[in-house]
């Protein structure tokens, strides 16, 4: 079901490559062109939401990798991407290091200090682990806040990032960018998956005692689990740290850790697409609710406390979230391959 | 020493409010192995909805308590119902992802309705200050410590003596064997909730009429979370003694290491004890160590 008609499989080559047929092809690459063409028409405003979208769906890749594939619950994942952000400034403000350097050492010690607190998991799992993501979060935002390298509650800034003599500095050139570095991240992940490391990470998710008893090295692959998912929660924390130029604590709250496990949920766990489906979700759903929904209610209630729509997101996410959890746990990704089996054998559906 | 004394009343009477929120989580998960981490929230619309009764209605406080509890039941009934009940046997992670969309929602329903996010709840106990030897304390915390001791007793001989908290401990010990009973276990799951938002209404209350109304009361709820590692997940006891611990640890760390230029350390305390514990003795001082088999 998972391969149109009449496609067959005649060496390893082929059962093993993700785009099969002529169309695939051709739908990869208008796809392509499509995304690296939308700064020629899209205005600004629009960038800067596709922008965010990237930089989220980068996160949410990695978490994905970590929830989703290997099953080890995190709720502090926004304390991972202001690792991130935080080293990637200190590199490139304080030390003046190039912004190459800096993505790469973001993602990087945001692996570290993932491994540091991955390491209960290797003896408790489930509610304890997300408890224990929780503390990492509280505790890395409040280290960023009261360490002097880090501006504490002053905040710091960071430089545009720039390659060579490449300087990143309007919305359109951000864009290719955030968007390069995102194809780049979410191919990596979905080949990670496919390899033994991502067997590994699924047999964990599915009983971790049994991976163990039939080889798999729980400890190594647990950390090396929380270290991939918190590599790309490090890399875009750095694209977040040079796209909006200065950094404070209070951008990573916790509610967004949540929000991060949210969109994973909608999009569907252990899934490669089902990221991208959560994250344009989740984005264009932020963008209806802030620029139609909230200034249309506080036109229509003028006699409500000033502020009171803003309430609106957090209401209308928490009930997505809800409503997804009880109708469909397997989330937008699985709907998306309902629709594909049904569109090939349609319309003789047997 | 009169510092210290200050520090270990204060720092009991806060625990003891962290370990009535730990009450809450303790009693669902023991009877429906749910992990409600949207207790941060229930305290905050609980404190919200006693300020609304008081401040906006002008109900007096022997009407508005009573009306605050039936809020807080109605919440738990609610919640139980319409989201906790449709995911009965899903894997743990969609129980608690369900959770955290539940705390984010009511939120939103926070800021929805109470948008200026800051206020104070009327004083609830009297102000005048009393001293215990060298040290002077706001008999706002002996208060406190008395009204959780009556919580704690009224609780245990609820679960000793009634109907419903025996039904309550037999569903924790094992589910089957209740439900062969004719137990129904669906309600005893409602009551838990139902109690849990009590419990965590009555702390809310407590910890918002001393330090106000403020969007910390859900790192409040977090912190409890603290408590209950501590304590073991399904240990009564171990809630209720983890909690003056916690309390302590907050308010000592808090009140030496600050001076220390360790500005903020007080609301981080919590979450190092939670890695230290998870690290040393994952299952906390009184919690059931799990046995698992393929």
């Amino acid at each position: 079901m998972t391969l149109p008609c009449g496609t067959r499989n005649y060496n390893y080559g082929e059962d093993m490559a993700i785009v099969r047929t002529r169309t695939h092809w051709g739908m990869l690459i208008g796809f392509l062109i499509l995304l690296f063409t939308m700064p020629l028409y899209l205005s600004n405003y629009r960038l800067g939401v596709m922008n965010s979208i990237g930089i989220t769906l980068i996160a949410a890749v990695g978490l994905n990798i970590l929830v989703g594939y290997c099953g080890q619950l995190s709720i502090g994942h926004v304390g991972f991407i202001a690792v991130g952000a935080y080293t990637s400034a200190i590199l490139t403000n304080r030390l003046g290091m190039p912004f190459p350097v800096g993505l790469i050492g973001a993602g990087l010690v945001a692996g570290f200090i993932g491994i540091i607190f991955g390491l209960p998991s290797i003896r408790v799992k489930g509610f304890y682990l997300a408890i224990t993501t929780i503390a990492a979060q509280f505790i890395i935002i409040w280290v960023i806040n009261h360490w002097g390298y880090t501006g504490g509650f002053n905040g710091i800034t960071v430089p545009y990032a720039s390659i060579g003599g490449l300087v990143f500095r309007s919305e359109g050139s951000q864009f290719y960018l955030i968007i390069t570095i995102t194809v780049l991240c979410v191919f990596f992940a979905k080949n990670i998956t496919r390899t033994k490391i991502g067997r590994a990470f699924i047999a964990i998710r599915d009983n971790d005692l049994a991976a163990e008893v039939m080889g798999v090295n729980l400890l190594y692959y647990k950390l090396l689990a929380f270290f991939i998912g918190c590599f790309f929660a490090g890399i875009a924390g750095s694209l977040l740290a040079h796209y909006t130029g200065s950094l404070y604590g209070e951008q990573f709250s916790f509610t967004d850790s949540i929000l991060y496990v949210g969109i994973i949920i909608i999009g569907g766990l252990g899934t490669s697409v089902g990221p991208i489906f959560g994250v344009v979700f989740i984005r264009l759903l932020q963008q209806f609710l802030t620029v139609a929904v909230v200034p249309w209610l506080g036109h229509t209630f003028p006699n409500f406390p000033a502020g009171f729509a803003s309430g609106v997101a957090p209401m209308v996410f928490g009930l997505v979230l809800i409503l997804f959890l009880i109708l469909e746990p397997r989330g937008i990704a699985h709907r998306w391959a309902l629709f594909k089996a049904a569109y090939r054998l349609w319309p003789f559906s047997y | 020493m009169a510092e210290l004394l200050q520090f270990v009343i204060t720092g009991i009477s806060v625990g003891m409010v962290y370990s009535l929120i730990a009450l809450g989580f303790v009693l669902i998960w023991k009877s429906s192995s749910v992990a409600n981490l949207a207790l941060g929230q229930i305290v905050l619309i609980s404190s919200w909805f006693t300020y609304s009764m008081l401040v906006q209605v002008h109900l007096p406080v022997y009407i508005a308590f009573p009306v605050v509890i039936l809020f807080a039941l109605l919440l738990g009934w609610v919640i139980e119902r319409f989201a906790l009940r449709r995911l009965i046997g899903q894997p743990i992670l969609s129980l608690i992802a369900v959770t955290l969309g539940i705390g984010y929602f009511i939120e939103g329903i926070i800021t929805f309705i109470w948008p200026w996010s800051v206020d104070a709840l009327p004083r609830l106990f009297p102000q005048s200050v009393i001293h215990i030897g060298p040290a002077v304390i706001s008999q706002e915390y002996v208060w406190v410590i008395v009204i959780c001791l009556l919580v704690f007793v009224l609780l245990n001989l609820f679960f000793r003596y009634h109907k419903m908290g025996i039904a309550m401990r037999a569903t924790a010990d094992d589910q089957m064997a209740v439900q062969a009973c004719g137990i129904p276990v669906t309600r005893v799951f409602s009551v838990s909730w139902m109690f849990a938002c009590v419990v965590a209404a009555i702390g809310g209350i407590l910890i918002s009429s001393i330090g106000g109304i403020t969007h910390g009361l859900v790192d409040t709820g977090l912190k409890s979370f603290s408590v209950v590692i501590l304590g073991g997940m399904d240990s009564f006891g171990g809630a209720i003694l983890a909690g003056p611990i916690i309390g302590l640890a907050e308010s000592l760390g808090g009140g030496y290491l600050t001076t220390a230029n360790w500005g903020g350390i007080r609301d981080v305390v919590p979450f190092i004890i939670i890695i230290i514990v998870m690290v040393i003795k994952p299952y906390g001082l009184f919690g059931e160590k799990r046995i698992e088999r393929i």
